[in-house]
């Protein structure tokens, strides 16, 4: 494109937006009498700004839009006070969170009550065994005699027993 | 992009922390060769009658405790790493808690414990296992089940049933408003 077809370019282009001033919309008319290129040129920038204005505008996808709102929030000079920003202010609220979860993992050192708490609960626990032990012990009382009424402790007896026979064995 | 990256490390990063120490406790005991897992049964009884779950901190700050009173009871007590009591109302069809009784009963007898003493009589039952490791005890299994109740109990640890009563004396506890003993 040459200077001259650069400057009936702008012509055309400014009188198809109205920006050309009247003088020199009557100039470039004139021109376009006597000249058949720069008339045709005329027509058809006419003919493609009318079939522009035809079409559709469609709406651009979303994922485009966010991407072009961003352009001008990333063009924007950084904030003074970097730390305000979202993913700071949810560190820093997440300390506190990490702290109390980093304390629960420490052996805690249990308080009196807890304490108390679980001596009853063990006295409670025992006496469950006992009473297990004792209604073992009845049965066994009741099949074979006293000598075995100690049930709970009977692994005890049959290990003293043991032991015992071994120590007879050696002595003889 | 990069903020929800940020927002889902911390978020499993919290999680994982808070679950950690319910999660270590539990594998801290289960870990034990004297533990043994009862499972739920409050899918067909409801909420558990007992439920006690000592472990080996507090067992040994109560210890500390019976120390100056009794130093021997306070010996016994340093044995024991865990103890554990579950149990029951039976307020139903007792098939379930019996059928728990011969499932916790098989996997006793498959991990290699000894049954001690075994009742079974047509309305009760009794089991007593032991966990032995040579001649040291490792943990204790008894279990109970009558038509009222199911109940399965846990030592976990070193405890000789002859020295109960010495542990019993040591607790000034009315105990007998918590259970009934016949």
């Amino acid at each position: 494109m040459n200077e001259y077809d650069e400057k009936w370019e702008e012509q055309i282009n400014a009188l198809l937006d109205g920006e050309l001033s009247a003088a020199d919309a009557d100039l470039l008319k004139a021109e376009a009498t006597d000249d058949r290129d720069l008339a045709r040129a005329i027509i058809e920038a006419y003919k493609l700004q009318k079939a522009m204005d035809e079409i559709r505008v469609e709406r651009a996808p979303d994922s485009l839009r966010k991407r072009l709102r961003a352009i001008p929030r990333q063009q924007r000079p950084a904030p003074m006070f970097r730390i305000l920003q979202p993913r700071w202010v949810m560190a820093l609220a997440a300390i506190p969170l990490v702290l109390v979860s980093v304390s629960l993992m420490q052996p805690a050192t249990p308080s009196a009550q807890e304490i108390a708490k679980a001596r009853q609960d063990l006295a409670i626990a025992f006496a469950y065994l006992d009473k297990a032990g004792q209604i073992t012990g009845r049965e066994i009382e009741s099949t074979v005699g006293n000598t075995m009424s100690d049930a709970i402790a009977g692994s005890v007896i049959r290990n003293i027993k043991s032991q015992n026979e071994t120590s007879k064995e050696k002595e003889a | 992009m990069k903020l929800a990256i940020f927002k889902t490390l911390l978020t499993g990063a919290l999680c994982a922390l808070v679950a950690m120490p319910v999660m270590a406790q539990e594998d801290e005991l289960k870990g034990l060769a004297g533990y043994i897992d009862f499972g739920d049964l409050s899918a067909t009884y409801g909420d558990p009658k007992i439920s006690i779950n000592i472990g080996g901190t507090l067992l040994q700050f109560v210890g500390a405790m019976a120390e100056e009173s009794d130093s021997e009871a306070s010996q016994i007590m340093s044995q024991l790493k865990g103890v554990r009591v579950f149990g029951y109302p039976i307020t139903n069809d007792p098939t379930v808690a019996k059928e728990k009784f011969g499932e916790v009963k098989s996997t006793l007898r498959t991990k290699g414990w000894e049954p001690v003493v075994q009742v079974n009589e047509d309305d009760e039952q009794v089991l007593i296992y032991m966990k032995m490791d040579g001649q040291s005890m490792e943990g204790m299994t008894v279990m109970t089940v009558d038509e009222e109740e199911v109940m399965f109990i846990n030592i976990i640890g070193k405890l000789d049933p002859k020295e109960l009563g010495r542990i019993m004396d040591n607790f000034d506890i009315d105990i007998d408003d918590a259970i009934e003993v016949d």
